[in-house]
């Protein structure tokens, strides 16, 4: 079921009348939304053979799906976060908003990459990540599932 | 917020002790209005995220969903205000249409109009400066010759100057031009979505484009085809 509703979407893409409703709704963009589709499409070729391809609805379908998992865990350490009185989320508070929600196998692997990243601080990609945050409110958050994202994505090119 | 007491009290039976302890935590602390639970396609969408967790999960819970087509959905105990929340949270935003519903093909106009101008190799792919030279003196002798790729060459170059010319079209009610983003990784979504859009089911490498064989030059007609 979730294949259907993408499909409309991706089959009407280029027409101007979506151009002109886009336009006055220029302050909510598809890049403020969701993750970058390239990045996510090389993710998911790491999990292909050489000459597998990867359709366009896939590789939107996967997008929503990892920006709305992201939004999940977030605003569950957002909760906890609030109900101490702070207002910074870090990778802690992450970690258990993944163990609230039952993903404790996640755990151990994001504990040694959370470890990794706090040695390695000065990264560069790391500062590029959290500069690309534009919303104040959100900023921290963003900033933190970030930097775990492009150090994960440094690791896995080390790894291959 | 009667309601929302209502669908409690069921669920205080079949949750474990610790997801009392946080959902105790969680009524107390945050009492919501009225929840609101008809939702378009995310809802639809969102419940399907869930069932690879059911074979993790010791209890489930049934999750409220208005449109009641096959039933109800069952979740994981411990998802189960994480994904009431969620839905207010986009309930909200859809209140404000703040949600994207469809995709423009394209971030920025001037790199799609960048992108229209490069050349192409066969396939619809990009080419590098290095195999533009290679292609230069290969339409050279192919000239010479007057062999058959040469021709497709000129074929598909007519092709897509007549789906150029429809794009533009298209492209001038849309003049907004914002760069946000870094020049890099902007510039690598945007051209990995437009050959995305023009090679269909293409799977690109990173930076480094390739000539495809033909079962790939197949499927670029047919996608010349449909965006005619």
């Amino acid at each position: 079921m979730s294949d259907a509703p993408a499909s409309p979407c991706g089959g009407g893409g280029g027409g101007s009348h979506e151009s002109g409703e886009h336009s006055p709704r220029s302050n909510f963009r598809e890049q403020d939304r969701f993750l970058p589709i390239a990045n996510i499409s090389r993710i998911m070729k790491k999990a292909l053979p050489p000459n597998g391809k990867i359709a366009k609805d896939a590789k939107e379908t996967v997008q929503e799906c990892v920006s709305e998992f992201i939004s999940f865990v977030t605003s569950e350490a957002s909760d906890k976060c609030q109900r101490e009185k702070r207002k910074t989320i870090n990778g802690d508070d992450l970690l258990w908003a993944m163990t609230t929600l039952g993903f404790e196998e996640y755990i151990d692997p994001l504990k040694v990459y959370l470890a990794a990243y706090r040695e390695g601080d000065s990264k560069g990609s790391a500062k590029g990540g959290d500069a690309s945050a534009k919303r104040d409110v959100y900023q921290s958050p963003n900033g933190q599932v970030a930097h775990q994202g492009s150090f994960s994505q440094g690791v896995n090119y080390t790894n291959s | 917020m009667k309601p929302f007491l209502f669908l409690n009290l069921p669920n205080t039976e079949f949750n474990s002790s610790q997801v009392d302890c946080n959902h105790s935590m969680a009524h107390s602390s945050y009492p919501y209005g009225d929840p609101i639970f008809a939702y378009g396609p995310q809802a639809i969408s969102h419940p399907q995220m869930i069932p690879p967790m059911l074979g993790l999960a010791s209890t489930r819970v049934a999750l409220p969903l208005d449109l009641a087509e096959d039933g109800p959905i069952y979740v994981n105990a411990k998802q189960y205000h994480g994904i009431l929340r969620r839905r207010q949270s986009r309930a909200k935003l859809e209140a404000q249409n703040k949600l994207i519903k469809n995709r423009k093909p394209y971030l920025h106009e001037s790199r799609h109009r960048h992108a229209l101008n490069r050349v192409r190799g066969s396939g619809g792919r990009f080419l590098s400066t290095k195999q533009l030279a290679q292609s230069n003196a290969e339409f050279v002798t192919g000239a010479h010759s007057g062999s058959d790729p040469t021709n497709r060459y000129q074929k598909e170059h007519l092709s897509e100057v007549e789906s150029h010319s429809s794009k533009d079209g298209d492209n001038s009610s849309f003049i907004t031009t914002c760069s946000d983003r870094p020049c890099l990784s902007g510039n690598n979504v945007n051209f990995r979505q437009q050959e995305c859009m023009f090679l269909g089911n293409s799977a690109n490498m990173g930076g480094s484009p390739q000539f495809s064989g033909g079962l790939t030059f197949g499927g670029a007609k047919q996608r010349t085809s449909v965006v005619r």
